[in-house]
């Protein structure tokens, strides 16, 4: 299986500005062969979807530290599936998530959600099986 | 290692940490002695105050229990408070939500999404009064944890609140935040220049103290924000360092503008973390009293005591806390408490066992204030003044740390300041650096975090109480802003707002604190305001 190359757009949403997790997961994804597309802060999920179809993205990763994960999965997923693009970009959620909350991002349709505390071969691992699934 | 064979490991070998080094790289000796250490110090209150700014320290007046507060409406943050009141808290740390410290009403499309989540959702002068419903301004001290320029309306609106209710404002205690760099998660670059003119950013900070040190003698007119800088992952010498370029750089625009720098020293504060490092944190604090006390004396020719006088609240650092086996976070935040206290610190938030999983619940936050209170009350530690100093360790540290933060504050200063720094990108490049650091230090056990990557329980499951929102909380919120629009007289706003855009374009160098207020009084809005600023510098934001 090969994962290098593999493009994840990586952002956050709204005005969260938490964005330490997202500085060291970005490194940690390109150590691990990913090209990762930072998106920064203050994006709208319009913002982020655009950037993923114009960067031809494999995977949206997001950061959330506010507790806004829900109100935004729901918008992303949404702007996504009105796109059609539902089923060829992963979503990948990371952040304060209680664990309550990383069952609902599920059912909605996030494909993986990572929480703090994170160890990063665990983290790598988990993305890479999001791209094998698709083997 | 599993958990298994460290069990094994400890057991063949004995248990020992991996390093000696402190979280800043400095090497603890195996054993300090006279050898390292031999001077004399001064009492507390004598100068340089490494021992403390008061005499009796705790003795006379213990520190301030000042939880952060603010969630959803200002009606909830309104209740939360008199609940923090009632279990002992003793000052107000109000707390906005991101889209009021962003200058963003809550009917913003982008701003929607994170109403009221990290703090209170406030808009208009309504808002505050709501919020500060049957408190006593002139009772209880308020920090007002907001920045500039949108701390000219808070503290605007505050004003104002006092003025309704016959308050002299001479009789007003607290503090704005007022840090213009490092409130919005600590000095990230993109976050202070996204939503405001950079230029004009500083410029109302400095209207903010300037209109505020005659009018409000007791109020304190910035609290430079060491703590967010700390809490991206610099060490203790990299938040004592650039905090202290940083409100140097603040002193220097208060004298270009004909201030006397006894007329405001007194009034400017630190806001600084305490991390796990207990003796290291302690040494820091006692560092930077000396420090500031030296800076003022030497460099900026302060002649009043009081204006020597390093005063800091602290807040116990949320990153040494785990989501993993949260309980843990009790006895880490207390440690961190203690630390603090034996620093001899002015007021003091004890971070939530629950802050790696959600805003504290009422039940963290009075375990928060119970903390305090044990220490306060039961441990004796209060008794005596500076009860570390003296101690081969904690003095051959202090001075150490001392000179490496003075090391460090020459080269921003060669730089050109701390504000020049960050506008060339090299505290971002210090920041990231430090994160990369940090991560690398967990990851390799370097930095030994326990239910983390020591003795971790891949099975654990404890179960928390989490802290949730009101269902329709945003949903209220942005209502509410809707309707206060369009339900006023439309033509004083407009007036209003005008003056504000014409004031920005043509006239940048009034004080734009007054013109705010007169806003206000028009009935117009958090985000009208900050856009006839915007319209008026040119200025877009992200939508």
């Amino acid at each position: 299986m090969e994962f290098k190359g593999k493009r994840i757009v990586l952002g956050k949403l709204g005005l969260d500005g938490h964005d330490t997790g997202m500085k060291i997961v970005a490194r940690w994804l390109f150590e691990a062969g990913y090209e990762v597309l930072y998106a920064g802060l203050y994006n709208s999920p319009q913002r982020i979807v655009q950037m993923a179809i114009e960067e031809a993205a494999d995977a949206i990763g997001i950061s959330s530290l506010e507790f806004e994960h829900l109100y935004y999965a729901n918008k992303l997923l949404e702007e996504l599936h009105a796109k059609s693009l539902g089923d060829r970009i992963k979503v990948i959620f990371g952040g304060v998530i209680p664990k309550d909350d990383v069952q609902k991002l599920k059912q909605l349709g996030v494909n993986a959600v990572f929480t703090p505390g994170t160890r990063k071969d665990i983290l790598i691992q988990g993305i890479n099986d999001l791209f094998a699934s698709t083997f | 290692m599993s958990a298994s064979e460290e069990i094994a490991t400890i057991y063949l070998e004995g248990e020992r940490v991996p390093h000696f080094r402190s979280l800043s790289g400095n090497e603890y000796k195996r054993i300090y002695t006279q050898a390292d250490w031999s001077d004399e110090l001064s009492d507390a209150a004598q100068y340089p105050f490494t021992r403390g700014i008061h005499t009796d320290m705790y003795r006379k007046r213990l520190w301030t229990r000042r939880q952060q507060s603010g969630y959803g409406t200002p009606e909830e943050s309104n209740e939360r408070i008199k609940y923090l009141l009632r279990v002992g808290q003793t000052g107000i740390n109000m707390d906005c939500d991101t889209g009021t410290k962003l200058g963003l009403d809550p009917d913003y499309p982008l701003a929607q999404g994170d109403v009221g989540l990290q703090g209170t959702s406030l808009c208009t002068y309504e808002d505050m009064r709501t919020l500060y419903r049957d408190i006593a301004l002139d009772k209880v001290s308020s920090t007002l944890i907001i920045q500039p320029p949108f701390s000219a309306l808070i503290m605007a609106w505050y004003l104002l609140l006092a003025k309704e209710r016959g308050i002299p404002w001479e009789n007003l205690i607290g503090t704005i935040m007022n840090c213009a760099i490092t409130q919005l998660v600590g000095p990230t670059y993109q976050s202070n220049m996204a939503f405001f003119p950079f230029n004009l950013t500083l410029k109302t900070g400095l209207d903010v103290m300037e209109y505020m040190i005659p009018r409000v003698p007791r109020w304190n007119i910035v609290n430079i924000n060491a703590y967010n800088i700390r809490e991206t992952g610099v060490n203790a010498i990299q938040e004592a360092a650039f905090a202290m370029t940083l409100a140097a750089d603040y002193m220097k625009a208060l004298i270009k503008r004909g201030h006397d720098v006894d007329s405001f020293a007194p009034r400017m504060a630190f806001f600084c973390a305490a991390h796990i490092d207990l003796f290291e944190e302690v040494a820091k604090l006692r560092a930077m009293r000396r420090i500031w006390a030296r800076m003022l004396k030497e460099r900026f020719r302060a002649k009043h005591q009081k204006s020597m006088w390093f005063r800091a609240a602290i807040q116990t650092s949320a990153l040494p806390l785990t989501a993993q086996e949260p309980l843990n976070n009790i006895v880490r935040a207390t440690i961190q408490t203690l630390a603090a206290v034996l620093a001899g610190t002015q007021s003091i938030h004890t971070t939530g066992y629950d802050e790696a999983h959600s805003l504290p619940t009422e039940e963290s936050q009075r375990l928060s204030i119970r903390t305090q209170q044990i220490i306060a009350y039961e441990t004796k530690v209060v008794n005596s003044v500076d009860p570390l100093g003296g101690s081969y360790l904690i003095e051959s540290l202090t001075d150490r740390i001392e000179e490496q933060i003075w090391e460090l504050m020459k080269i921003i200063e060669e730089k050109g300041g701390f504000i020049q720094c960050y506008e060339d990108g090299w505290i971002e490049e210090q920041v990231n650096e430090a994160r990369y650091m940090m991560a690398d230090e967990i990851e390799s056990g370097q930095r030994p975090v326990i239910g983390l990557n020591m003795f971790r329980d891949e099975d654990e499951k404890t179960d928390i109480e989490i802290f949730r929102y009101a269902q329709d909380m945003q949903a209220r919120r942005i209502r509410y802003a809707q309707d206060y629009k369009k339900n006023r007289n439309q033509e004083p706003v407009k007036r209003a707002l005008d003056k504000l855009y014409e004031l920005t374009k043509h006239k940048p160098e009034v004080n734009f604190v007054e013109p705010i207020m007169e806003a206000v009084e028009s009935k117009a809005t958090l985000q009208e305001i900050f856009d006839a600023m915007r319209r008026g510098a040119d200025f877009t934001i992200p939508s």
